[in-house]
This record gives C-alpha cells, structure tokens and sequence, in this order.
C-alpha cells in the first residue's frame, strides 16, 4: 500500500532529475534570500549556478547546529514571518533552543510525507491512531497529527503520559495505530501486563516509534508486549521533524523521502562524503522546504545508505537504522540533552568550573538521569540543610531547562573521572538498547 | 569564637578513613568530632589542635573543606548545666544549627560546640554571656581544656 505511488515508486532516473531541478532551485532561493548562505558561498567562492549535476552538492557549504545557534532565533529563515504559519523548537546546546518556521506550504509536504509513512508502515484511512508524542513545541505531536488527518485515519489527540488514560482510550476508542517513543511502548506493554489486560484483546495492529535511538532487540520486545508491528520513523525539528524517513513492512531501513531531502553520509573529522553501505554522519539537504532550507546539514546521527531496491516497490534509498551519534547529545525520553545545557546551568548558578557527570540509566522501561555535581569550595556549606537546598536549586533550574526530572548527587572534587585536558568526562549512558 | 574545619564526604566505606590517616600522618589531633549524615554524603565537623595545618593539608589531599565559626561554652557537669544555655538562648528566639559536645581533658566541667547562624553569633555570645553558669571559651583556652 502506498500513499503517493508515483512519487513513492517514481523510478530513480526520474527522481534523480526532480531533485536535481528542485537542488537548483533551493540553491538559488537561499543564495538570494538568506544573507548566511550568500555569506558563505561568496567565502567559498561559489555561485548558484556552480550547481549543473547532484554531485555539485559536494562542493557546497555545510550548515550545523551552530549556525542555527549563531543566528537565533529567526536568521536562517528565508521567508519573511509573515509567510511563517507555525514555530517549532527543539533543545540547543546550549540555553538557547533552536528555532524552526513553516509555511503552510511547508506544513502541506509535512503532512503529505507523514501521510506516506503512516501508509508504509500499514496505516490506512481506517485506522484509529493513538497520538503519544507531545504536543507542544517538540514536533513529534503535531507532526504526527497533522499527517493522519491528511491520510484520514481518525486521530487521538491524547499526547504523552498519563499510563492510565491511555490504555483506558487504547481499549474503549479501539486504538489500532500508536505513535510514540519506543521506550514508552515498552512501558505502556508492562502497564498493560500489570492490569491483566491482555494485548490480543486490543485492535492495536501497529507501532510507530520515534524520536529516540532504539534498537532490535528493543523491536522484539515492543512487538511481544503490545502484539503489533512496530516500525521506526526518523526526524528531526531541523529538518522537518519526524518522518523525514520510515521503516515500510520489510522492516530493514528506512526510506529517506527523496523527493524531499537529499542524504549524504560523511566522514564526520575529513567531512568527506562517503560511498553508499560505509556508516558516517548523516548528512540531509531539504530541496522543497521554504521556512528554514537547510543546505547540508550536519545531523550528528550516524548511519548509513543501503541503495538496493527494497520489496516493498519504494525507490527511495534507505537510511540503516542509527547506529548512535558524533556529538555527545543524549536522548532522554525522547528530549535531546546536551551535556552543554547542564553546563550553563551550573554556570547560571555561580559556578566557575563546574565538574559535572550525567549519568542515564534505564530503569525498568524508562530512563533517568542522573546529575553528579562536584561540590566547589563556593557551594560548601557545612549546614545540611543549605546542601539541600542547594541540590533542589540545580534540579529545579535543570527541570526548567530540559524538561526532566534529574536526581542531583553532589561528589567530593576531583572524583569524576577526568578526561584529556582536565574537563570531567561528561556523559555515562549505561542505557542497553 | 572558635574556628571548626568542616569538611564535604561522600558516605561511602573508605572515605572517613582516608581522611583521618591525611590528620594521623601529618601529626594533626582532633580535639572533637561530629558527623552529620544523608544518605549519599556527610559532613564532618573536626575542632583539630593545629586548625591551620589541618587545613592546609586537607586542601593540599583535595578534600573539600572549610572553616566555620562555632561556639564553645563550657557548663556544669550536671543536670541542668545544658538545659540553662539552651534556654537562654530560646528565650533569645536563636536557633541552634547543630551542636555536639567536646571532651576536655582537664576539668570536670562539660564543654559543649554549637553553631548558631552568623547573622545571630553575635547575640549569641552576648546573651550567653549573661548566663553565670555558661563560660563561654576562645580557642586558646579550649585547646588548653
């Protein structure tokens, strides 16, 4: 079942001419529109025109997450706001988020791709889907929202949390498509278990999961607990937000929608692109978006092309599930963290170097963080109660900043381990997924 | 006034240890110890004979630590001796943080460590001062005891 056919199946020599007509066009529209990119082709000593085959792509610039940091909040976009029809955010490294524009435009070819993937992943116009993604400035709600309800499909609003809510609507709506995290489907199959309900007893028929790192086994797991077929859907707020690539019923890979965006995978220290089926950093360039076009962006996801026809009558290459990341962020119940936040948070709090560790776990189904903060000479207080408080203080601010509840642990200085250079190393992820 | 050296411990086996062979090798005596505790870290709170020293070489081993002015007054040895301080210092609406007794060597007397917020100290001592029974003592005369 497909959702777009000719686009979906459009044989490669024909894609392949679309996305170079659509390259050239993107190339010349933010060469023009955007001030950054005209900046950096005129450095790089390029013109719009320099672009006659895909392979030109190789000789443009990169765009990273510092670029989008460096031109908070709306510098990167290249339409002005007033053609903008909705804002969406995702965590920066640092305090600052990083912001993203749609143009109804925009939110059409969202809905349109999210809409493929639904289909692909076995989702029809009769499907009632259960949306636990968070609605809010994460894209993954709406995302999600949006491309059901242009497939027809009858959407449940109900966002994430709330174990109880959502397996009372599981049951009573007749739910039979969930879109959420992976590590809350598994947590929503043990609530189910706890309640003697008995999966078989649903009309659940199929998963998609999302915005966080999961794996095979993981996979396994989720289709035992709730009894459906779970497949991996791939995004980024940057890029478009989720479904930019999904898994389709072969289950290996996911289809990258390349009449949207054209992938790359680099070495990510010589940042040379590398051969199709060798793993590096996955590299994406949006040809149709308006809002905020990307050129090359940098994703820090690691992974790798697979351009062998797919059973399942889809041309469009195949990104290999992620195999990690070449930056330290960490994915926290489906909320990007960067250890930099934490950093600024200690910081904001008076420190002036501050060691730290962020410790995640994964307990049971969920996992947790865990902030281990060396005691500076400044914080000491030999009153206990000023030690809690001030153990509070960083939860709070940490909380305000990501989102999540951290456990704050205060060390004796010097007992991080310490990585080249004296900075503490920063990140301990003891999650096995 | 007296000056405590308080010092920031993770609560694990090993770490108290540590920390009192750096004193025992460096030929430092504590006069008196107390030890509050949480579950994950602790603070110990020393009156050392040598206050600089120790704390020299304690930040010398990387061992968070600092000094905190406390109080010393020594009282009967008796029922009541304490419960009068503490009155006074009730009557005074001044909060003890935490308090714990040291162990002199030369009087029957008991002499008691307590910690009073600083914004407060100063009416502490005056208040304790007025008591006939409490005497309050300086650090010279509390190392001698």
């Amino acid at each position: 079942m497909y959702w777009n056919k000719s686009c979906e199946c459009m044989p490669r020599e024909k894609l392949q001419e679309l996305q170079l007509e659509r390259l050239k066009e993107m190339v010349n529209r933010i060469y023009h529109d955007v001030p950054f990119y005209r900046n950096k082709f005129q450095e790089a000593g390029l013109v719009p025109e320099d672009v006659q085959e895909l392979s030109d792509l190789q000789k443009l610039p990169f765009t990273t997450k510092v670029d989008l940091r460096d031109n908070y909040p709306y510098g990167l976009f290249a339409v002005p706001l007033e053609k903008i029809v909705r804002i969406h955010a995702s965590s920066g490294t640092t305090g600052k988020p990083t912001v993203v524009g749609y143009t109804r435009k925009d939110i059409t070819i969202w809905a349109e791709i999210m809409a493929r993937s639904l289909v692909a992943a076995g989702a029809d116009s009769h499907s009632v889907v259960q949306n636990a993604y968070g609605y809010g400035l994460f894209t993954g709600g709406l995302g999600v929202h949006y491309g059901a309800e242009m497939l027809g499909a009858s959407i449940i609003p109900i966002s994430g949390g709330n174990t109880d809510k959502q397996i009372m609507i599981m049951k009573d709506f007749g739910t039979t498509v969930l879109t959420c995290t992976p590590s809350y489907a598994i947590y929503l199959g043990d609530a189910l278990k706890k309640k003697g309900i008995d999966p078989e007893s649903l009309k659940l028929k199929v998963g998609v999961f999302g915005a966080e790192p999961w794996s095979d086994s993981m996979r396994k797991e989720i289709e035992k607990k709730l009894k459906i077929k779970a497949h991996d859907i791939y995004g980024l707020s940057e890029i478009m937000g989720p479904s930019v690539a999904i898994e389709c019923e072969a289950q290996d890979g996911l289809h990258i929608w390349e009449d949207h965006f054209i992938p790359e995978i680099i070495d990510p220290v010589t940042l040379k692109v590398l051969p199709y089926g060798e793993q590096g950093e996955l590299v994406i360039t949006t040809i149709t978006k308006e809002g905020i076009p990307l050129l090359r962006y940098q994703t820090h996801d690691i992974t790798s092309i697979n351009p062998e026809p797919c059973g399942c009558g889809r041309t469009h290459l195949r990104i290999n599930r992620l195999q990690g990341r070449t930056d330290d962020m960490l994915i926290i119940r489906g909320v990007n963290v960067f250890p930099t936040q934490i950093e600024s948070v200690l910081l904001e709090l008076g420190e002036v170097e501050p060691h730290y560790q962020l410790i995640v776990r994964r307990e049971g189904s969920l996992d947790t963080l865990e902030i281990k903060v060396e005691l500076s000479e400044e914080m000491f207080s030999d009153k206990i109660s000023n030690l809690e408080k001030l153990e509070k203080r960083i939860a709070l601010r940490i909380h305000s900043t990501i989102g999540i509840n951290a456990k704050i642990a205060l060390v004796e200085p010097g007992s991080l381990p310490r990585a080249e250079g004296g900075k503490s190393q920063r990140v301990l992820d003891l999650r096995k997924i | 006034m007296i000056r405590q050296v308080s010092i920031f411990m993770e609560n694990h086996e090993g770490r108290l240890n540590k920390m009192l062979k750096i004193l025992a090798e460096n030929d430092i005596n504590i006069r008196s110890l107390n030890i509050a505790e949480t579950m994950d870290y602790g603070i110990i709170r020393l009156i050392l004979q040598e206050t600089e020293k120790g704390i020299e070489v304690l930040k010398k081993n990387n061992i968070r630590c600092t000094l905190t002015s406390v109080l010393a007054a020594e009282v009967p040895d008796q029922p009541g001796g304490l419960s009068n301080l503490v009155d006074a210092l009730t009557q005074a609406k001044i909060n003890i943080v935490y308090a714990y007794s040291f162990l002199p060597k030369k009087t029957d007397n008991a002499i008691i460590i307590m910690r009073v917020d600083d914004e407060v100290q100063q009416k502490a001592i005056e208040t304790l001062e007025k008591i006939s029974t409490v005497n309050l003592l300086d650090a010279e005369t509390l190392l001698m005891k």
